[in-house]
Protein backbone atom coordinates (compact mmCIF):
# COMPACT_ATOMS: atom_id res chain seq x y z
CA UNK A 1 0.00 0.00 0.00
CA UNK A 2 2.70 2.88 0.77
CA UNK A 3 4.05 1.33 -2.37
CA UNK A 4 1.33 2.18 -4.44
CA UNK A 5 1.15 6.21 -2.26
CA UNK A 6 4.39 6.80 -2.92
CA UNK A 7 4.02 6.07 -6.59
CA UNK A 8 1.11 8.10 -6.80
CA UNK A 9 3.57 11.18 -7.55
CA UNK A 10 4.51 10.30 -10.92
CA UNK A 11 1.11 10.72 -12.40
CA UNK A 12 -2.28 8.89 -13.26
CA UNK A 13 -0.83 5.95 -15.26
CA UNK A 14 2.32 5.41 -12.77
CA UNK A 15 -0.99 5.51 -9.93
CA UNK A 16 -2.93 3.08 -11.81
CA UNK A 17 -0.21 0.58 -11.90
CA UNK A 18 0.99 1.51 -8.23
CA UNK A 19 -3.30 0.69 -7.43
CA UNK A 20 -3.04 -2.35 -9.46
CA UNK A 21 0.44 -4.00 -8.07
CA UNK A 22 -1.29 -2.71 -4.85
CA UNK A 23 -4.03 -4.90 -5.11
CA UNK A 24 -2.10 -7.99 -6.31
CA UNK A 25 -0.21 -7.49 -2.94
CA UNK A 26 -3.05 -7.44 -1.35
CA UNK A 27 -4.52 -10.43 -2.93
CA UNK A 28 -1.27 -12.17 -2.00
CA UNK A 29 -1.17 -10.98 1.59
CA UNK A 30 -4.39 -13.40 2.17
CA UNK A 31 -3.37 -15.95 0.63
CA UNK A 32 -0.22 -15.74 2.14
CA UNK A 33 -0.75 -17.52 6.12
CA UNK A 34 -2.35 -20.61 4.41
CA UNK A 35 0.76 -21.19 2.39
CA UNK A 36 2.94 -20.46 5.52
CA UNK A 37 0.39 -23.49 7.35
CA UNK A 38 0.54 -25.99 4.58
CA UNK A 39 4.28 -25.64 4.50
CA UNK A 40 4.35 -25.92 8.00
CA UNK A 41 2.65 -28.71 7.85
CA UNK A 42 4.26 -30.40 4.98
CA UNK A 43 7.73 -29.73 7.22
CA UNK A 44 6.46 -31.29 10.36
CA UNK A 45 5.21 -34.54 8.36
CA UNK A 46 8.22 -35.05 5.99
CA UNK A 47 10.48 -34.24 9.45
CA UNK A 48 8.65 -36.91 11.63
CA UNK A 49 7.44 -40.41 10.42
CA UNK A 50 4.26 -39.93 11.41
CA UNK A 51 1.73 -43.00 11.21
CA UNK A 52 -1.18 -42.31 8.84
CA UNK A 53 -3.47 -43.07 12.06
CA UNK A 54 -2.42 -39.64 12.94
CA UNK A 55 -0.82 -37.25 10.02
CA UNK A 56 -1.38 -37.38 6.84
CA UNK A 57 0.42 -35.04 3.56
CA UNK A 58 -1.30 -32.26 2.32
CA UNK A 59 -0.95 -34.32 -0.85
CA UNK A 60 -2.88 -37.42 0.47
CA UNK A 61 -5.56 -34.81 1.85
CA UNK A 62 -6.23 -33.32 -1.46
CA UNK A 63 -6.41 -37.11 -3.10
CA UNK A 64 -8.88 -37.54 -0.26
CA UNK A 65 -10.71 -34.28 -1.53
CA UNK A 66 -10.40 -35.25 -5.10
CA UNK A 67 -12.14 -39.03 -4.62
CA UNK A 68 -15.05 -37.24 -2.56
CA UNK A 69 -15.94 -34.73 -4.73
CA UNK A 70 -15.65 -36.79 -7.94
CA UNK A 71 -17.46 -39.53 -5.94
CA UNK A 72 -20.45 -37.01 -5.34
CA UNK A 73 -19.87 -37.67 -1.87
CA UNK A 74 -18.97 -34.15 -0.64
CA UNK A 75 -21.54 -32.71 -2.27
CA UNK A 76 -24.10 -34.47 -0.67
CA UNK A 77 -22.37 -33.66 2.84
CA UNK A 78 -22.19 -30.53 1.78
CA UNK A 79 -25.53 -29.71 0.62
CA UNK A 80 -26.82 -31.21 3.89
CA UNK A 81 -25.17 -28.79 6.48
CA UNK A 82 -26.09 -25.56 3.67
CA UNK A 83 -29.54 -27.00 3.52
CA UNK A 84 -29.26 -26.32 7.19
CA UNK A 85 -27.32 -23.24 7.57
CA UNK A 86 -30.33 -21.62 5.41
CA UNK A 87 -33.18 -22.79 6.62
CA UNK A 88 -32.12 -21.94 9.96
CA UNK A 89 -31.02 -18.51 8.80
CA UNK A 90 -34.31 -17.74 7.05
CA UNK A 91 -36.25 -19.16 9.89
CA UNK A 92 -34.11 -17.08 12.33
CA UNK A 93 -35.07 -13.76 10.19
CA UNK A 94 -38.26 -14.39 9.94
CA UNK A 95 -38.94 -14.73 13.66
CA UNK A 96 -36.15 -12.45 14.92
CA UNK A 97 -36.31 -9.68 13.53
CA UNK A 98 -39.86 -9.16 14.63
CA UNK A 99 -39.04 -10.31 18.34
CA UNK A 100 -36.35 -7.23 17.68
CA UNK A 101 -38.96 -4.76 16.71
CA UNK A 102 -41.07 -5.62 19.52
CA UNK A 103 -38.33 -5.42 21.82
CA UNK A 104 -36.69 -2.27 20.82
CA UNK A 105 -38.96 -0.20 20.02
CA UNK A 106 -40.84 -0.66 23.47
CA UNK A 107 -37.58 1.20 25.61
CA UNK A 108 -38.63 -0.85 29.06
CA UNK A 109 -39.01 -4.24 26.91
CA UNK A 110 -35.40 -3.26 25.73
CA UNK A 111 -34.11 -2.50 29.03
CA UNK A 112 -36.07 -5.89 30.68
CA UNK A 113 -34.64 -8.21 27.73
CA UNK A 114 -30.97 -6.76 27.41
CA UNK A 115 -29.47 -8.68 30.39
CA UNK A 116 -31.52 -11.90 29.64
CA UNK A 117 -30.05 -11.83 25.65
CA UNK A 118 -26.59 -11.70 27.07
CA UNK A 119 -27.33 -14.20 29.57
CA UNK A 120 -28.65 -16.20 26.23
CA UNK A 121 -25.64 -15.74 24.08
CA UNK A 122 -23.40 -17.00 27.23
CA UNK A 123 -25.16 -20.76 27.09
CA UNK A 124 -23.88 -21.48 23.55
CA UNK A 125 -26.16 -23.64 21.02
CA UNK A 126 -24.08 -26.93 22.14
CA UNK A 127 -24.92 -26.68 25.61
CA UNK A 128 -28.48 -26.81 24.78
CA UNK A 129 -27.49 -30.32 23.00
CA UNK A 130 -28.06 -32.52 25.48
CA UNK A 131 -31.55 -31.29 26.29
CA UNK A 132 -32.35 -30.85 22.74
CA UNK A 133 -31.26 -34.79 21.67
CA UNK A 134 -33.31 -36.02 24.55
CA UNK A 135 -36.78 -33.62 23.08
CA UNK A 136 -36.51 -34.38 19.65
CA UNK A 137 -34.33 -37.41 19.34
CA UNK A 138 -31.04 -37.58 16.73
CA UNK A 139 -32.91 -35.48 13.78
CA UNK A 140 -32.35 -33.25 11.87
CA UNK A 141 -35.32 -31.45 13.80
CA UNK A 142 -32.30 -31.15 16.89
CA UNK A 143 -29.55 -29.84 14.71
CA UNK A 144 -32.13 -27.00 13.39
CA UNK A 145 -33.12 -25.97 16.65
CA UNK A 146 -29.94 -25.78 17.87
CA UNK A 147 -28.63 -23.81 14.69
CA UNK A 148 -31.58 -21.62 14.83
CA UNK A 149 -31.44 -20.93 18.76
CA UNK A 150 -27.99 -19.62 18.25
CA UNK A 151 -28.54 -17.79 15.11
CA UNK A 152 -31.39 -15.89 16.21
CA UNK A 153 -30.15 -14.33 19.76
CA UNK A 154 -27.70 -12.22 17.68
CA UNK A 155 -30.84 -11.16 14.96
CA UNK A 156 -32.97 -10.01 18.00
CA UNK A 157 -29.81 -8.48 19.44
CA UNK A 158 -28.88 -6.57 16.62
CA UNK A 159 -32.09 -5.51 15.68
CA UNK A 160 -33.18 -4.57 19.13
CA UNK A 161 -29.76 -2.05 19.11
CA UNK A 162 -30.55 -1.09 15.30
CA UNK A 163 -33.94 0.20 16.47
CA UNK A 164 -32.92 2.09 19.32
CA UNK A 165 -30.00 3.68 17.44
CA UNK A 166 -32.90 5.62 15.27
CA UNK A 167 -33.11 8.77 16.15
CA UNK A 168 -35.88 9.94 17.28
CA UNK A 169 -36.83 12.61 15.09
CA UNK A 170 -37.51 10.13 12.17
CA UNK A 171 -40.38 8.27 14.10
CA UNK A 172 -41.83 12.30 15.50
CA UNK A 173 -41.38 14.08 11.95
CA UNK A 174 -44.05 11.04 10.11
CA UNK A 175 -46.20 10.66 12.69
CA UNK A 176 -46.82 14.20 12.05
CA UNK A 177 -47.39 13.34 8.32
CA UNK A 178 -50.00 11.29 9.46
CA UNK A 179 -47.83 7.67 9.49
CA UNK A 180 -49.57 4.67 11.06
CA UNK A 181 -47.77 2.07 13.39
CA UNK A 182 -47.71 -0.58 10.38
CA UNK A 183 -46.23 2.96 8.04
CA UNK A 184 -43.24 3.33 10.59
CA UNK A 185 -42.17 -0.08 10.70
CA UNK A 186 -41.84 -0.49 7.01
CA UNK A 187 -40.87 3.35 6.55
CA UNK A 188 -38.57 3.76 9.31
CA UNK A 189 -37.86 0.57 11.58
CA UNK A 190 -37.03 -1.91 8.96
CA UNK A 191 -34.56 0.31 6.60
CA UNK A 192 -33.36 2.32 9.48
CA UNK A 193 -32.34 -0.77 11.29
CA UNK A 194 -31.44 -3.42 8.26
CA UNK A 195 -27.61 -2.86 8.55
CA UNK A 196 -27.95 -3.62 11.95
CA UNK A 197 -30.21 -7.01 11.41
CA UNK A 198 -27.41 -7.51 8.12
CA UNK A 199 -24.65 -7.26 11.42
CA UNK A 200 -26.87 -9.90 13.84
CA UNK A 201 -27.16 -12.02 10.87
CA UNK A 202 -23.57 -12.25 9.49
CA UNK A 203 -22.42 -12.41 13.53
CA UNK A 204 -25.30 -15.14 13.75
CA UNK A 205 -23.74 -17.22 10.73
CA UNK A 206 -20.56 -17.25 12.45
CA UNK A 207 -21.95 -18.76 15.76
CA UNK A 208 -24.87 -21.14 13.32
CA UNK A 209 -22.31 -22.86 11.22
CA UNK A 210 -19.81 -23.41 14.59
CA UNK A 211 -23.06 -24.80 16.69
CA UNK A 212 -24.48 -27.27 13.04
CA UNK A 213 -20.93 -28.77 12.76
CA UNK A 214 -21.28 -29.71 16.36
CA UNK A 215 -24.43 -30.68 16.56
CA UNK A 216 -24.36 -32.97 13.32
CA UNK A 217 -21.21 -34.62 14.79
CA UNK A 218 -23.70 -35.58 17.51
CA UNK A 219 -26.82 -36.22 15.80
CA UNK A 220 -25.09 -37.98 12.89
CA UNK A 221 -27.23 -37.68 9.90
CA UNK A 222 -25.52 -35.82 7.30
CA UNK A 223 -23.68 -32.69 6.94
CA UNK A 224 -20.12 -31.73 7.43
CA UNK A 225 -19.90 -32.34 10.85
CA UNK A 226 -21.41 -36.03 10.74
CA UNK A 227 -18.74 -36.51 7.26
CA UNK A 228 -15.50 -35.59 9.63
CA UNK A 229 -16.62 -37.59 13.28
CA UNK A 230 -17.79 -40.90 10.96
CA UNK A 231 -13.96 -40.49 9.12
CA UNK A 232 -12.99 -40.87 12.86
CA UNK A 233 -14.52 -44.09 13.56
CA UNK A 234 -12.03 -45.28 10.66
CA UNK A 235 -9.37 -43.13 11.32
CA UNK A 236 -9.23 -41.63 8.21
CA UNK A 237 -7.23 -38.16 8.72
CA UNK A 238 -7.01 -37.29 5.04
CA UNK A 239 -10.88 -37.22 4.95
CA UNK A 240 -10.76 -35.58 8.63
CA UNK A 241 -8.46 -32.93 7.02
CA UNK A 242 -10.44 -32.58 3.84
CA UNK A 243 -13.64 -31.70 6.02
CA UNK A 244 -12.04 -29.66 8.01
CA UNK A 245 -11.07 -27.24 5.38
CA UNK A 246 -14.23 -27.58 3.51
CA UNK A 247 -16.14 -26.49 6.78
CA UNK A 248 -14.03 -23.42 6.59
CA UNK A 249 -14.23 -22.52 3.07
CA UNK A 250 -17.39 -22.91 2.88
CA UNK A 251 -17.99 -20.16 5.05
CA UNK A 252 -15.84 -18.35 4.50
CA UNK A 253 -17.42 -18.51 0.79
CA UNK A 254 -21.29 -17.66 2.67
CA UNK A 255 -19.70 -14.86 4.21
CA UNK A 256 -17.78 -12.81 1.32
CA UNK A 257 -20.29 -13.81 -1.26
CA UNK A 258 -23.20 -13.32 -0.04
CA UNK A 259 -23.50 -11.64 3.73
CA UNK A 260 -20.97 -8.83 3.17
CA UNK A 261 -21.89 -7.32 0.06
CA UNK A 262 -25.70 -7.35 1.58
CA UNK A 263 -23.56 -5.29 4.25
CA UNK A 264 -22.00 -3.06 2.15
CA UNK A 265 -24.77 -2.48 -0.27
CA UNK A 266 -26.97 -1.13 2.97
CA UNK A 267 -23.77 0.63 3.78
CA UNK A 268 -22.99 2.56 0.71
CA UNK A 269 -26.86 3.69 0.32
CA UNK A 270 -27.76 4.28 4.14
CA UNK A 271 -24.57 6.45 3.97
CA UNK A 272 -23.68 5.13 7.56
CA UNK A 273 -20.07 5.88 6.82
CA UNK A 274 -20.30 9.14 5.61
CA UNK A 275 -22.30 10.36 8.65
CA UNK B 1 -51.25 46.07 13.99
CA UNK B 2 -52.26 48.65 11.42
CA UNK B 3 -51.05 45.88 8.74
CA UNK B 4 -53.33 42.96 10.24
CA UNK B 5 -56.85 44.78 10.14
CA UNK B 6 -58.58 41.91 8.29
CA UNK B 7 -59.79 39.72 11.81
CA UNK B 8 -58.04 36.03 11.96
CA UNK B 9 -59.65 33.37 13.29
CA UNK B 10 -57.48 31.79 15.96
CA UNK B 11 -55.65 28.60 14.85
CA UNK B 12 -54.35 26.98 17.87
CA UNK B 13 -55.13 28.56 21.41
CA UNK B 14 -52.89 27.63 24.19
CA UNK B 15 -54.24 28.56 27.70
CA UNK B 16 -52.58 27.91 30.92
CA UNK B 17 -50.14 25.36 29.87
CA UNK B 18 -47.49 24.47 32.66
CA UNK B 19 -45.45 20.98 31.96
CA UNK B 20 -43.64 19.44 34.36
CA UNK B 21 -40.81 16.68 33.38
CA UNK B 22 -40.14 13.67 35.51
CA UNK B 23 -36.46 13.07 36.21
CA UNK B 24 -34.63 11.07 38.93
CA UNK B 25 -34.55 14.05 41.14
CA UNK B 26 -38.26 14.32 40.87
CA UNK B 27 -40.20 17.14 38.51
CA UNK B 28 -38.52 19.28 36.50
CA UNK B 29 -40.64 22.43 35.61
CA UNK B 30 -40.14 23.35 32.29
CA UNK B 31 -42.67 26.09 30.94
CA UNK B 32 -44.74 28.09 33.87
CA UNK B 33 -48.09 29.21 32.96
CA UNK B 34 -48.15 29.87 28.90
CA UNK B 35 -51.09 31.26 27.20
CA UNK B 36 -50.77 31.84 23.60
CA UNK B 37 -53.27 32.29 20.60
CA UNK B 38 -52.19 31.98 17.01
CA UNK B 39 -54.32 33.17 14.01
CA UNK B 40 -54.34 31.72 10.64
CA UNK B 41 -51.88 33.16 8.21
CA UNK B 42 -49.98 34.72 10.84
CA UNK B 43 -46.33 33.63 11.59
CA UNK B 44 -45.29 33.70 14.75
CA UNK B 45 -41.75 33.62 16.43
CA UNK B 46 -40.66 32.83 19.93
CA UNK B 47 -37.60 33.14 21.28
CA UNK B 48 -35.60 32.79 24.41
CA UNK B 49 -32.50 31.12 26.34
CA UNK B 50 -31.51 27.59 25.60
CA UNK B 51 -33.53 25.35 28.24
CA UNK B 52 -36.87 27.89 28.46
CA UNK B 53 -39.06 25.67 27.60
CA UNK B 54 -39.35 26.34 23.73
CA UNK B 55 -39.13 23.21 22.62
CA UNK B 56 -41.98 21.77 25.21
CA UNK B 57 -44.22 23.83 23.99
CA UNK B 58 -43.68 23.24 20.77
CA UNK B 59 -43.56 19.30 20.95
CA UNK B 60 -46.77 19.89 22.69
CA UNK B 61 -48.62 21.90 20.10
CA UNK B 62 -47.44 19.31 17.58
CA UNK B 63 -48.86 16.44 20.05
CA UNK B 64 -45.73 14.60 20.79
CA UNK B 65 -46.46 15.29 24.78
CA UNK B 66 -49.70 16.23 26.49
CA UNK B 67 -49.47 18.99 28.71
CA UNK B 68 -49.32 18.59 32.57
CA UNK B 69 -51.52 21.69 32.57
CA UNK B 70 -53.97 23.65 30.75
CA UNK B 71 -54.97 22.96 27.44
CA UNK B 72 -54.40 23.37 23.61
CA UNK B 73 -56.80 23.91 21.34
CA UNK B 74 -56.44 23.35 17.59
CA UNK B 75 -59.65 25.02 15.80
CA UNK B 76 -61.47 25.15 18.41
CA UNK B 77 -61.36 20.86 19.81
CA UNK B 78 -58.30 19.55 21.95
CA UNK B 79 -54.62 18.60 21.04
CA UNK B 80 -54.43 14.41 21.20
CA UNK B 81 -51.58 13.52 19.46
CA UNK B 82 -49.76 14.70 16.28
CA UNK B 83 -51.54 15.35 12.75
CA UNK B 84 -51.38 15.87 9.42
CA UNK B 85 -52.81 18.72 9.82
CA UNK B 86 -49.72 20.33 11.78
CA UNK B 87 -46.54 19.81 10.27
CA UNK B 88 -42.98 20.20 12.14
CA UNK B 89 -39.93 20.47 10.97
CA UNK B 90 -36.95 19.56 13.79
CA UNK B 91 -33.90 21.32 14.31
CA UNK B 92 -31.75 17.93 13.72
CA UNK B 93 -32.05 16.12 10.49
CA UNK B 94 -35.22 13.70 10.10
CA UNK B 95 -35.38 13.06 6.67
CA UNK B 96 -34.97 9.50 6.19
CA UNK B 97 -30.97 8.77 4.83
CA UNK B 98 -32.25 6.16 2.66
CA UNK B 99 -34.64 8.14 0.84
CA UNK B 100 -33.85 10.22 -2.40
CA UNK B 101 -34.56 14.06 -1.66
CA UNK B 102 -37.63 12.90 -4.07
CA UNK B 103 -38.96 10.09 -2.16
CA UNK B 104 -38.34 12.44 1.28
CA UNK B 105 -40.46 15.43 -0.21
CA UNK B 106 -43.34 13.00 -0.79
CA UNK B 107 -43.31 11.05 1.78
CA UNK B 108 -46.15 12.56 3.51
CA UNK B 109 -48.55 12.65 0.04
CA UNK B 110 -47.36 9.09 -0.13
CA UNK B 111 -48.67 8.14 3.49
CA UNK B 112 -51.94 10.23 2.52
CA UNK B 113 -52.06 7.68 -0.28
CA UNK B 114 -52.00 10.98 -2.63
CA UNK B 115 -52.23 9.72 -6.41
CA UNK B 116 -48.81 9.36 -8.05
CA UNK B 117 -49.59 12.29 -11.08
CA UNK B 118 -50.73 14.77 -8.16
CA UNK B 119 -48.04 13.50 -6.07
CA UNK B 120 -45.58 14.13 -8.62
CA UNK B 121 -46.38 17.29 -9.15
CA UNK B 122 -46.79 18.64 -5.47
CA UNK B 123 -43.32 17.59 -5.35
CA UNK B 124 -41.94 19.25 -8.44
CA UNK B 125 -43.18 22.01 -7.11
CA UNK B 126 -41.88 22.39 -4.01
CA UNK B 127 -38.23 21.47 -5.75
CA UNK B 128 -38.42 23.92 -7.46
CA UNK B 129 -39.64 26.64 -4.45
CA UNK B 130 -36.62 25.34 -2.46
CA UNK B 131 -34.08 25.38 -4.82
CA UNK B 132 -33.33 21.64 -5.14
CA UNK B 133 -34.01 21.13 -8.89
CA UNK B 134 -31.02 18.49 -10.18
CA UNK B 135 -30.60 17.22 -6.78
CA UNK B 136 -34.42 14.77 -6.89
CA UNK B 137 -32.16 11.26 -6.66
CA UNK B 138 -29.78 12.23 -4.18
CA UNK B 139 -29.48 10.71 -1.20
CA UNK B 140 -29.21 12.92 2.41
CA UNK B 141 -25.68 12.56 3.25
CA UNK B 142 -24.88 13.40 -0.47
CA UNK B 143 -26.00 16.96 0.10
CA UNK B 144 -24.54 19.88 2.28
CA UNK B 145 -26.36 20.37 5.96
CA UNK B 146 -28.58 23.67 3.95
CA UNK B 147 -29.74 21.60 1.45
CA UNK B 148 -31.12 18.61 4.29
CA UNK B 149 -32.97 21.18 5.64
CA UNK B 150 -34.35 22.56 2.48
CA UNK B 151 -35.37 19.16 1.95
CA UNK B 152 -36.93 18.67 5.43
CA UNK B 153 -38.75 22.09 4.99
CA UNK B 154 -39.70 21.03 1.47
CA UNK B 155 -41.39 17.67 2.77
CA UNK B 156 -43.42 19.48 5.86
CA UNK B 157 -44.57 21.80 2.80
CA UNK B 158 -45.55 19.20 0.12
CA UNK B 159 -48.19 17.41 2.85
CA UNK B 160 -50.30 21.05 2.99
CA UNK B 161 -50.44 21.09 6.56
CA UNK B 162 -52.42 24.18 7.62
CA UNK B 163 -50.27 25.06 10.50
CA UNK B 164 -46.17 24.22 10.51
CA UNK B 165 -44.16 24.07 13.33
CA UNK B 166 -40.38 24.71 13.24
CA UNK B 167 -38.28 23.95 15.90
CA UNK B 168 -34.82 26.00 15.14
CA UNK B 169 -34.50 24.38 11.32
CA UNK B 170 -31.56 26.77 10.71
CA UNK B 171 -29.57 25.92 13.63
CA UNK B 172 -27.48 23.34 12.72
CA UNK B 173 -26.58 25.53 9.07
CA UNK B 174 -23.30 27.63 8.84
CA UNK B 175 -24.08 31.30 9.40
CA UNK B 176 -24.09 32.34 5.34
CA UNK B 177 -26.69 29.36 4.34
CA UNK B 178 -28.85 30.25 7.00
CA UNK B 179 -28.91 34.23 5.43
CA UNK B 180 -30.25 32.27 2.52
CA UNK B 181 -32.43 29.77 3.70
CA UNK B 182 -34.43 32.46 6.17
CA UNK B 183 -35.11 34.36 2.93
CA UNK B 184 -36.34 31.55 0.94
CA UNK B 185 -38.52 30.68 3.95
CA UNK B 186 -39.99 34.37 3.71
CA UNK B 187 -40.55 33.80 0.05
CA UNK B 188 -42.14 30.27 0.69
CA UNK B 189 -44.67 31.32 3.05
CA UNK B 190 -45.75 34.67 0.92
CA UNK B 191 -46.34 31.81 -1.85
CA UNK B 192 -47.96 29.24 0.10
CA UNK B 193 -49.94 31.37 2.83
CA UNK B 194 -49.43 29.08 5.98
CA UNK B 195 -49.29 29.86 9.77
CA UNK B 196 -46.45 29.25 11.22
CA UNK B 197 -44.48 28.91 14.64
CA UNK B 198 -40.86 29.21 14.78
CA UNK B 199 -39.19 28.53 17.31
CA UNK B 200 -35.46 29.86 17.94
CA UNK B 201 -32.95 31.81 20.24
CA UNK B 202 -31.52 34.00 17.48
CA UNK B 203 -32.98 37.27 17.96
CA UNK B 204 -32.09 38.52 14.27
CA UNK B 205 -34.09 35.49 13.20
CA UNK B 206 -37.01 35.82 15.27
CA UNK B 207 -37.34 39.60 14.31
CA UNK B 208 -36.71 38.88 10.74
CA UNK B 209 -39.28 36.39 10.33
CA UNK B 210 -41.84 37.27 12.28
CA UNK B 211 -45.35 38.99 12.12
CA UNK B 212 -44.81 38.52 15.73
CA UNK B 213 -42.27 37.81 18.08
CA UNK B 214 -42.93 36.53 21.68
CA UNK B 215 -39.80 36.59 24.29
CA UNK B 216 -39.72 33.52 27.05
CA UNK B 217 -38.34 34.13 29.99
CA UNK B 218 -35.35 31.74 31.64
CA UNK B 219 -36.60 27.90 32.46
CA UNK B 220 -39.94 27.76 33.78
CA UNK B 221 -40.19 29.43 30.65
CA UNK B 222 -43.02 32.37 30.38
CA UNK B 223 -43.90 34.78 27.40
CA UNK B 224 -42.59 38.43 29.22
CA UNK B 225 -43.55 40.11 25.87
CA UNK B 226 -44.77 40.21 22.65
CA UNK B 227 -43.59 42.46 19.72
CA UNK B 228 -45.27 43.33 16.82
CA UNK B 229 -43.36 43.34 13.24
CA UNK B 230 -44.87 44.82 10.88
CA UNK B 231 -44.24 44.62 6.97
CA UNK B 232 -43.83 40.95 6.44
CA UNK B 233 -46.14 40.72 3.76
CA UNK B 234 -44.05 43.21 1.42
CA UNK B 235 -41.35 40.73 1.88
CA UNK B 236 -37.94 41.04 3.42
CA UNK B 237 -34.35 40.37 2.74
CA UNK B 238 -31.22 40.88 4.80
CA UNK B 239 -30.03 43.64 3.36
CA UNK B 240 -32.83 46.22 3.63
CA UNK B 241 -33.49 44.53 7.10
CA UNK B 242 -29.94 45.43 8.16
CA UNK B 243 -30.43 48.99 7.17
CA UNK B 244 -34.50 49.35 8.52
CA UNK B 245 -33.97 52.00 11.02
CA UNK B 246 -37.51 50.71 12.48
CA UNK B 247 -36.53 46.93 12.06
CA UNK B 248 -33.33 47.43 13.72
CA UNK B 249 -35.11 49.54 16.90
CA UNK B 250 -37.11 46.14 17.25
CA UNK B 251 -34.36 43.96 17.25
CA UNK B 252 -32.54 46.17 19.73
CA UNK B 253 -35.35 46.06 21.72
CA UNK B 254 -35.93 42.06 21.75
CA UNK B 255 -32.38 41.77 22.33
CA UNK B 256 -32.66 43.28 25.39
CA UNK B 257 -35.52 41.75 26.26
CA UNK B 258 -34.19 38.46 25.87
CA UNK B 259 -30.10 39.32 27.69
CA UNK B 260 -32.47 39.96 31.06
CA UNK B 261 -33.16 36.77 30.89
CA UNK B 262 -29.38 35.55 30.34
CA UNK B 263 -28.56 36.81 33.98
CA UNK B 264 -25.47 37.73 35.45
CA UNK B 265 -23.73 34.70 33.50
CA UNK B 266 -23.46 37.10 29.79
CA UNK B 267 -20.40 39.36 30.14
CA UNK B 268 -21.46 42.62 28.67
CA UNK B 269 -18.79 43.13 25.75
CA UNK B 270 -19.34 43.96 22.17
CA UNK B 271 -18.15 40.44 21.08
CA UNK B 272 -20.95 38.54 23.36
CA UNK B 273 -23.45 40.96 22.46
CA UNK B 274 -22.94 40.10 18.67
CA UNK B 275 -22.51 36.58 19.58
CA UNK B 276 -25.80 36.57 21.47
CA UNK B 277 -28.02 37.15 18.75
CA UNK B 278 -26.65 34.30 17.16
CA UNK B 279 -25.59 31.67 19.98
Amino acid sequence: MSASAARSAQGLGDHRKGLAAGRLLRDLKILLPFAVLVAVWWAIYLSVDFSPQVLVSPLAVWHAFAHLVSHGVMAEYANTSLRMIGLAALLSLLVGVPMGFAVGINRYAAHALEGFLRFLQGISGIAWLPLAIIWFGFTHTTTLVIVIYTLIVPIVFNTMIGVRAIPEAYTLALRSLGASRLRLVKDVYLPGALPSIVVGLRLGMGYGWRALIAAEMLVRKGGLGDLIFGARTFGQIDRIITGMIVIGCLYVVVDRLIIQPIENLTIARWGVLRQ
Amino acid sequence: MAERDTPSEAKIVVSAFRHFFETADGPVQATDHVDLTIRAGEFVTLVGPSGCGKTTLLKALAGFIRPSEGNILYEGRPVRGPGRERGVVFQELAILPWRTVRRNIGHGLEIARVPRAERERTVARLIELTGLTGFEERYPHELSGGMRQRVAVARTWAANPDVILMDEPFAAVDAMTRLTLQEELVRLCAATAKTVFFITHSVDEAVFLGDRVLVMTRRPGRIKAVINVPGRAAGRDWESFKVDAAMQAIAEQVLRLVRQERGAAATPTAAALAAGTRA
